[in-house]
């Protein structure tokens, strides 16, 4: 299903108004000193209301079945607002595994729970280096003789790993990695919360010590499901990066507009003006990347892996100039803890750095390009 | 794309198989074949200058011909009176084959004069102007300039002073391109010397073989000559040659420089696209054995991000346009990029190169780029300095405080 212009902006609308009620600043501030990072009474509501868990999931799974298109409208009023919900962990990533995988049972047996905003999941990939490479995937899964798996080993930086219902974990098989789904309550499963540069988005690291597991799509197949998801994630991300950026960019403006300094705004001043129009190029740049890349998947190209390569570059660094330029925009007050800024800053750069960082996803590109 | 897009679309594509080659792929080239110049200014021996033109007035009265002249403009002066879409369309359709490279009429002349003698111009210029122009048989250039005033266009002191019903100009312009092939220019002049100064300037269209008139090449750093200084000494033009109101010439200005900003930073094609195509940059970095060095591949992982994002927002704001909507800020965005990647990319290959682009060594597709680094800081100067394209983001897109202007 795709929207028309007249329907994503009428997306984006009832998103925002919701945010703006559910998501201010005072309670993001809030929820990030909390466990769980998120207000499930604000999640169960932006099912229910919105409907957003099951805005991608195709309809026979209890979805609405929107593209990639929509989903950045709404990545980016979330990013604009900085929500704290498991929005992100479980629709980006752990669907889209799901859907990745090509199991229609277990995209039958789990999706449905996840488009109704009752279950909430996270995809375990990354172990301590933090790469997304699937040779450096070291858990292991073993048959367990009665037709499942036992898991062991340890993954890092899984996006609301401690509180996700259902977990999706990239492990190693004799025929390769695979992708396997652990309930929470399974047994030697442990999850601790990391500390975190960006407390918006809470980040655990799980142990696995001989958990009974269920086989996701084929054995030895978890590689090429990485492959997809990445693809999809890092354009959702990017989407969600822009519209952070375009946060930062109106707040500078804003400052600029009414921040007096030797008797005239700041913003009159060149330098000052100059700041303002790089971010906005920066923004601009960012939003069309992102869009391209939604659009050129929607639309099954083969330019999307591409598309998608520039989109998670160029909005990871629009994203982290325009959070950088807005705190030295504001001057001192952008320095403080009561300034929202650094909670861009601090999404910005671990959102950079999420899938691997401009070393990996600069080499990404080149090899999508032939180069 | 709406059905009747299509139909012309269709028509288009009829008018050039009929007339025109396919265009070569550019992008992908073989390394050591063809010609490998990277000239973005041009270098061509007046011979060959003279030629170049001559092939630009030829393709554009076959255009003329055919329908294609002036798509967007009104029928009576020749025009063909459909929308800025067709326009965007047909370009796309001629992108596919390898006509003569009409700049020389288009970027001046028939994308910013045309519509300012259109809007401005009294009934007698324009009949006797538009259709030349539009078939390829006047050539213009835009009299704006001055050694005094950069992109303060309203300081301008070339002085027009009333003698009957004529009117006397005398003044120096300067940077004016095309002028040396032109057969009229578009004069901003002084009029009234007390009046507040964007108040005081009267617009004139001045044919360029008048008594008076004299241009003079004007050698830029890349050792060409497209620009000139133009000196006009009494030269005397009837009142019918005036544009707009007198005193009234900002207005007229500021057309021009609408439609200029709707021209400038479109090129797509020759060495521009050939130093943004991974294809091209890739296949140097072979034949220089430097395709593993890490950190050069990390900067062209940067440009080429930078190269494909503005394409883009150059599509995005295509389908803006095609579904009726209105210019956002994409234009100057994608000016200021189109600088800015190109700079990036001479120097990136620059580095590549190493010593051979220091001293020709007589390799094919090696000292070739010169030209083309050589070319790049007037990128970020032409059409308006890229301090004035950031002023008027922050001013007119964001809203901040104007600058203090006397």
């Amino acid at each position: 299903m795709t929207a028309d212009d007249t329907g994503l902006r009428e997306l984006r609308a009832s998103v925002r108004e919701f945010l703006e009620a559910k998501s201010p600043e005072e309670a993001v501030r809030k929820l990030m000193e909390s466990e769980p990072r998120f207000d499930p009474a604000v999640w169960a509501q932006a099912a229910d209301q919105l409907r957003l868990p099951g805005l991608v999931i195709p309809e026979e799974y209890g979805g609405d079945g929107f593209g990639l298109v929509e989903l950045g409208v709404v990545l980016e009023e979330m990013g604009r607002a900085l929500l704290c919900a498991p929005f992100f962990a479980t629709v980006v990533l752990a669907a889209q595994a799901l859907l990745a995988s090509g199991d229609r049972e277990a995209c039958a047996r789990h999706l449905p729970g996840i488009a109704a905003g009752g279950t909430t999941a996270a995809l375990a990939v990354t172990e301590d280096s933090g790469s997304w490479d699937p040779a450096l995937i070291s858990a292991r899964a073993v048959p367990d003789g009665d037709g499942g798996w036992k898991l062991t080993g340890r993954k890092s930086f899984v996006i609301d790993g401690t509180t996700a219902d259902l977990v999706l974990v990239v492990a190693r098989t004799v025929a390769g990695p695979s992708l396997f789904a652990v309930e929470r309550e399974a047994s030697g499963l442990a999850a601790e919360p990391m500390e975190t540069l960006d407390a918006t988005r809470a980040m655990a690291r799980l142990t696995f010590d001989a958990v009974p597991a269920t086989l996701v799509g084929s054995d030895g197949a978890g590689g090429r499901t990485m492959a997809k998801v990445l693809d999809v994630a890092s354009v959702a991300l990017a989407a969600e990066q822009s519209g952070g950026a375009r946060r930062c960019l109106e707040m500078s403006t804003e400052h600029a507009l009414t921040r007096h300094q030797f008797g005239r705004p700041i913003g009159a001043f060149q330098a000052v003006k100059h700041k303002c129009a790089d971010m906005l190029v920066q923004v601009e740049l960012a939003e069309a990347a992102s869009l391209e890349a939604a659009r050129l998947a929607d639309e099954g190209s083969a330019e999307f892996p591409v598309a998608a390569a520039v989109a998670h570059a160029c909005c990871s660094r629009a994203y982290m100039f325009a959070a950088m330029e807005n705190i030295q925009v504001h001057g001192g007050i952008g320095f403080t803890w009561e300034h929202p800024a650094h909670l861009y800053f601090r999404r910005a750069k671990s959102s950079q750095l999420l899938f691997g960082g401009p070393a990996v996803y600069n080499e990404r590109l080149l090899d999508r390009l032939g180069i | 794309m709406a059905d009747d897009m299509q139909d012309f679309a269709a028509e288009a594509r009829a008018f050039l198989d009929a007339h025109a080659p396919k265009a070569p792929d550019r992008t992908a080239p073989v390394w050591g074949e063809g010609d490998d110049s990277m000239a973005y200014f041009s270098s061509l021996p007046p011979e060959a200058e003279r030629q170049h033109v001559q092939r630009a007035r030829d393709w554009q009265r076959v255009r003329h011909e055919n329908g294609f002249g002036w798509i967007t403009g009104p029928t009576e002066y020749g025009g063909r009176g459909l929308t800025p879409v067709h326009d965007l369309v047909y370009d796309a359709v001629e992108s596919e084959y390898d006509v003569a490279d009409t700049g020389v009429l288009s970027v001046i002349g028939l994308g910013m004069i045309g519509p300012t003698i259109l809007a401005h111009a009294q009934p007698p210029i324009k009949e006797r102007w538009l259709p030349a122009m539009y078939r390829g048989d006047a050539v213009a250039c835009q009299l704006f300039s001055e050694p005094g005033a950069g992109s303060d266009l309203a300081s301008v002191a070339t002085k027009a002073v009333r003698e009957g019903d004529s009117w006397v100009l005398n003044g120096q312009k300067v940077w004016t391109s095309v002028a040396q092939h032109s057969q009229i220019g578009l004069a901003l002049t002084r009029t009234n010397p007390d009046a507040p100064k964007h108040r005081g300037i009267t617009a004139f269209l001045v044919p360029m073989d008048v008594p008076g008139v004299e241009v003079r090449p004007l050698r830029q750093m890349t050792g060409g000559a497209d620009f000139n200084e133009v000196f006009l000494t009494d030269v005397r033009i009837p009142d019918d040659h005036r544009l707009g109101e007198v005193d009234g010439g900002w207005t007229v200005a500021l057309t021009t420089l609408m439609n200029e900003r709707a021209t400038v930073g479109s090129e797509g094609a020759g060495p521009v696209a050939a130093a943004l195509s991974p294809d091209h940059l890739s296949a140097l970095m072979r034949a220089t054995w430097t395709w593993d060095d890490r950190a050069l591949r990390a900067r062209l992982a940067e440009l080429l991000t930078d190269a494909l994002a503005t394409e883009y927002l150059n599509s995005r704001a295509l389908r803006g346009l095609r579904a009726g909507g209105t210019p956002g800020p994409e234009r100057s965005v994608s000016k200021l990029m189109y600088g800015q990647n190109l700079t990036r990319a001479a120097h990136f290959v620059s580095d590549v190169l190493g010593p051979r682009i220091i001293a020709d060594t007589g390799q094919w597709g090696t000292y070739a780029w010169s030209e083309l680094l050589l070319a790049t800081p007037a990128l970020r100067i032409l059409g308006g300095t890229e301090e004035i394209m950031k002023n008027i983001l922050a001013e007119r897109v964001l809203g901040l405080p104007k600058e203090v202007r006397s």
